[in-house]
């Protein structure tokens, strides 16, 4: 028997970021789900659609009316400030991701850390918040729009480079805090600009990762900034950090964010147990095997492992390869819908 | 001689697995007390003692060979497991390297003007797309740790470029590095470049980096996948073993 589906998808993100009951659990996109396959059919390549408002809210909008997500996500990079920042960027084609050219970084020490007067009015912030208007306009009852806004560790590596940067961390921790606590004000003012625009949830990607910190540095240098972010930003906050996370989970989730995006390096269940009911999870199925290279099946079992769990939203890991096949990310909400499905 | 320095001793405590504990011990056992203060002062990062300690080891009279060996070698590979172990992570490794390549700087010109025939050539990129290159950069100091010509092509690295490269070079093994997900897929888009231009079979392709696994690194057609520095510098020498013997 189909089961019925008594929220809007919007209803359903923000009650399951909010921590209430759900018709069944959303499929989002926290970081976004960007493919070539997407940019053809509507005529937005890359880079073009990460800096034109118009063809970024074509690309966007996809998420939602070719792939039935529940929430629609207009920041496809992790550049966009780094760019407004004046960073030496690498735009690439239709099918590579832009970059920040980290080897040549534009600051070297903690009094070169400015934010432009004019961060918030640079084209290539612009791109996300005229986006967001517009998809505002077009899906704004139905869909939940999620922005996006760098955090501090992440921007960090673009403006000082990864190398100089975790050195830093060593060298000079109380400077490394200092910087962090400057750079935050670009996380600030992006969201809350998202925010004015329109965005429901703001997903906060700081790349603390478990490949290359660990989660004592988490609890050392970013879980206080991050528990004043969500404080202080007035809509729910999705924390987006790669790698294995289990180690800093339990401090994740005392930060008081909604929800913690997470990798598949991390079995879905053990997530749900290292968080212990302190903040929301989505994810996490795997991007490079699963999405990528397997098919509709495999994905179905992530899926289902991470509801078996349960884990509140389901998502990709991460940002997808541009080449992912379309089935594979139809096959996400196919699954929820199925698994919600034979629960009746 | 046993080892006598306090900390190094501490240390070498987190070297658990038997035959890793034997390879590295011996490494030690091989110098003295001054080759143990570097390993020491390396695996705590302190690149202003190593420096002093390697100049003072060579103006005494000891090999360059000796002194990488006993000295920065055995300290690295201290290093290594701790990182594998999740012991420390990429800022410690950092601090290491950077007191290794300190020692470095008095010793390659020594081992480039004796003309020591290398164990293998390899060329090392970042695949297209993907600016990262600190696990790439660990890996080739390593590598070249351990007596491997490694050019280091740096990152963005396109497929041409690999095939360009292994080319003029003469290398061996054609090694990739990726740190997104996103630009994983650009190692098997490599392999397919060189299998189209009909040189799949003249060199061993290995991958390696954060996101990558044995599983994936099988997907793309690689021949080989190292999941840290230790273990890229033990599959290269596998890899250059089966060369070798297929003549």
């Amino acid at each position: 028997m189909p089961y019925e589906e008594t929220m809007t998808s919007k209803e359903r993100v923000m009650n399951a970021l909010a921590g209430l009951p759900v018709d069944r659990t959303p499929v989002s996109n926290p970081t976004n789900v960007a493919t070539v396959e997407l940019m053809d059919m509507v005529d937005a390549p890359f880079p073009d659609s990460c800096r034109d408002p118009e063809l970024n809210a074509q690309l966007a909008a996809t998420g939602y009316t070719e792939l039935g997500y529940d929430s629609i996500q207009p920041y496809f990079t992790i550049i966009q400030e780094s760019s407004a920042l004046g960073c030496e960027m690498q735009w690439e084609q239709k099918d590579n991701w832009p970059t920040v050219r980290m080897s040549n970084p534009i600051w070297k020490s903690e009094s070169d850390v400015k934010i432009p007067s004019n961060f918030l009015e640079h084209r290539d912030m612009v791109s996300v918040t005229g986006a967001i208007e517009i998809l505002k306009k077009q899906f704004g009852d139905e869909v939940a729009i999620i922005g996006k806004s760098m955090g501090p560790w992440t921007l960090a590596y673009h403006v000082f480079g990864v190398e100089t940067f975790l050195l830093m961390t060593i060298d000079d921790p109380a400077m490394t805090i200092r910087i962090l606590d400057k750079l935050k004000e670009a996380t600030y003012l992006f969201a809350n600009a998202q925010i004015a625009a329109g965005a429901d949830a703001v997903c906060i990607p700081d790349h603390a990762t478990g490949d290359l910190v660990s989660g004592e540095y988490y609890k050392r240098f970013l879980q206080d900034i991050h528990t004043e972010m969500a404080d202080e930003i007035a809509a729910p906050l999705i924390l987006h950090i790669c790698g294995r996370t289990l180690d800093r989970m339990p401090y994740i989730a005392q930060t008081g964010m909604a929800s913690f995006h997470f990798d598949s390096r991390n079995d879905p269940q053990e997530a749900m147990d290292a968080v212990d009911g302190g903040i929301g999870l989505v994810g996490n199925i795997n991007n490079p095997e699963t999405l990528y290279s397997r098919g509709p099946e495999q994905v179905r079992e992530e899926v289902y492992a991470c509801l078996e769990a349960g884990v509140q939203m389901i998502a990709p890991e991460c940002a997808i390869p541009l080449q992912t096949k379309l089935q594979n990310l139809l096959a996400i909400p196919d699954a929820v819908k199925d698994w919600s499905a034979e629960r009746l | 001689m046993p080892i006598v320095h306090e900390g190094l001793a501490k240390e070498f405590e987190y070297v658990t697995q038997e035959d890793e504990r034997s390879m590295i011990l011996e490494q030690i056992e091989a110098g003295d007390a001054l080759m143990q203060q570097m390993a020491y002062s390396l695996i705590t990062g302190d690149h202003n003692a190593v420096n002093e300690l390697t100049q003072k080891a060579l103006g005494e009279g000891r090999e360059a060979n000796d002194v990488l060996d006993e000295g920065l070698i055995s300290g690295m590979a201290v290093v290594g497991v701790k990182f594998r172990d999740n012991i420390i992570f990429v800022p410690e490794v950092l601090i290491a390297a950077r007191a290794m390549k300190a020692g470095m700087a008095h010793i390659d010109p020594i081992l480039s003007a004796s003309g020591v025939e290398p164990i293998g050539t390899a060329v090392f990129g970042t695949v297209k797309g993907d600016l990262h290159d600190i696990g790439k950069n660990l890996c080739i100091m390593m590598m070249r740790g351990a007596g491997f010509v490694v050019h280091d092509l740096g990152v963005d690295t396109k497929p041409d470029e690999f095939i360009e490269a292994a080319d003029e070079n003469g290398a061996d093994l054609v090694m990739m590095s990726a740190l997104l997900t996103t630009t994983m897929p650009n190692m098997g888009r490599t392999i397919a470049e060189f299998e189209d231009m009909g040189l799949r079979d003249e060199y061993k392709f290995m991958t390696g980096g954060a996101p990558v696994t044995q599983e994936f690194a099988d997907d793309m057609g690689a021949d080989g996948y190292g999941d840290n520095a230790i273990s890229c510098v033990d599959k290269a020498k596998e890899l250059i073993a089966v060369i070798r013997a297929s003549g």
